[in-house]
């Protein structure tokens, strides 16, 4: 009896949820309202809208803040606890001379001292002219994180590990979502909302991106080079 | 067009002929080159010859403008690491006691890593 | 470039991309699988490139062809190199 009921019940919340989807459009057709309002909102007004050239940072890091908001934490959530993971061993210093027994290459490390403040500056660029360009925070992050692993394994450890100081690397860690935290926060101050933007393209919009692309190019930098690390930390 | 233009064009597709010839070579001995030094030469050949004279296409044919400079730089970029690659991998074979190939051609067995 | 070549050069990336992907799955070498899988990232983001998104081209050219190839390269040095 009280299955029956339960059945019946959950037909009937059911019907309107089936006539609901009868009613959308086919999945991936060009039909749906994400394709015909949502992307066209954004192409045609997301430049003065969301204050960032590039529209891709736009809808990423104004429109869609909160995703992104949320995703940031996650993935630099996920990234702090590989690197709790792999914290196992702590005498560095004992390893660190058992790897260097082959002698470093000249050529190698000479290339890379050439080129390591050109590949800086880069991921520097793709990170600040995010807004305006193709790249961002992760993309330029990244390629600065790679430049550390670069260093570390052609010219020396240690010098790259001074790029980060042990004493701030935590905070650099979660520089990402601390610059949400920041930028929510000057929102609400703003406009009265957490991550509010203000309307168009004024310097505060502008500020508040580059803070943002900012956080989170130095927590992914950190976060990739830490991991690299401890990586080679472990026995 | 101009003769100019043509001379341009024509000098463009010259070069990125040289480059798709030498990506091409480059590629065979890496397939069918004997031993991990010799396949490492050749596919350093390509990277630097290769890229580097495409490159250099693309430059004649864009002109004077200022994309050019960075075809340029990445030119440059490409010219100084994939030498420097290569070196890396062969030292690295070397270090770890891979024997180069010595044998003649159609004689003997060669040591592969 | 017009539209059939550019229909041909995204149907050879896919075909480059379909066989890199059984290389990574088929090789038992994991650090050759390393570098095919740095190998499909790379074709992966000519695709992402050619397709008209930059961001995420760029994005699959740092992380999928040089973190991660870097992170599983060091991982196989601190473990073994042949699937077992």
């Amino acid at each position: 009896m009280k299955r029956a009921l339960v059945i019946v019940l959950l037909a009937i919340v059911a019907m309107p949820l089936l006539a609901a989807m009868a009613a959308m459009p086919r999945f991936g057709s060009a039909e749906q309202p994400a394709y015909t309002h949502v992307a066209k909102r954004y192409l045609e007004r997301g430049v003065e809208e969301a204050g960032a050239e590039n529209v891709v940072t736009g809808v990423i890091l104004n429109y869609r803040g909160f995703d992104t908001n949320g995703e940031v934490t996650v993935i630099f959530t996920a990234c702090a606890a590989v690197i709790a993971v792999l914290a196992g061993s702590r005498n560095r210093q004992d390893q660190r001379e058992a790897a260097s027994s082959v002698p470093e290459s000249l050529v190698v490390r000479y290339v890379v001292r050439l080129l390591a403040p050109f590949i800086a500056l880069f991921a520097l660029y793709v990170v600040l002219f995010g807004e305006v360009s193709p790249g961002g925070g992760f993309q330029g992050g990244t390629v600065f994180g790679a430049l550390l692993i670069v260093m570390t394994v052609a010219v020396s450890r240690n010098q790259a590990e001074r790029l980060l100081p042990l004493r701030i690397r935590p905070w650099l860690q979660i520089a990402g979502p601390l610059s949400f935290l920041a930028v929510g926060t000057a929102g609400v101050v703003l406009t009265g909302w957490y991550l509010g933007f203000p309307q168009g393209a004024t310097a505060a919009t502008r500020l508040m991106l580059m803070v943002l692309e900012f956080g989170i190019g130095v927590g992914g930098a950190t976060v990739i080079a830490s991991i690299f690390w401890r990586l080679g930390d472990e026995a | 067009m101009s003769i100019v233009g043509t001379v341009r064009y024509a000098a463009a597709a010259v070069l990125m002929c040289v480059g798709a010839f030498f990506f091409f070579v480059g590629t065979l001995g890496l397939i069918r080159f004997p031993d991990f030094y010799s396949r490492t030469h050749g596919a350093t050949k390509c990277d630097t010859v290769g890229a580097g004279s495409i490159l250099l296409g693309l430059c004649v044919l864009r002109g004077l403008e200022a994309d050019v400079l960075k075809i340029l730089a990445i030119a440059a970029m490409v010219l100084l690491t994939s030498p420097t690659a290569g070196h890396a991998l062969a030292r690295a074979a070397y270090r770890t006691g891979l024997r180069p190939w010595t044998h003649r051609i159609g004689g003997g067995e060669s040591d592969d890593a | 470039m017009t539209l059939e070549m550019s229909r041909l050069f995204d149907a050879g990336l896919m075909v480059l991309l379909v066989l890199c992907a059984l290389a990574v799955v088929r090789t038992k070498d994991l650090l050759a699988a390393s570098i095919v899988f740095s190998a499909y990232s790379l074709v992966m983001c000519l695709v992402w490139d050619h397709r008209g998104a930059p961001d995420v081209a760029m994005t699959e050219a740092a992380v999928g062809a040089g973190v991660t190839t870097v992170l599983f390269l060091s991982a196989i040095s601190k473990t073994v190199r042949k699937e077992k």
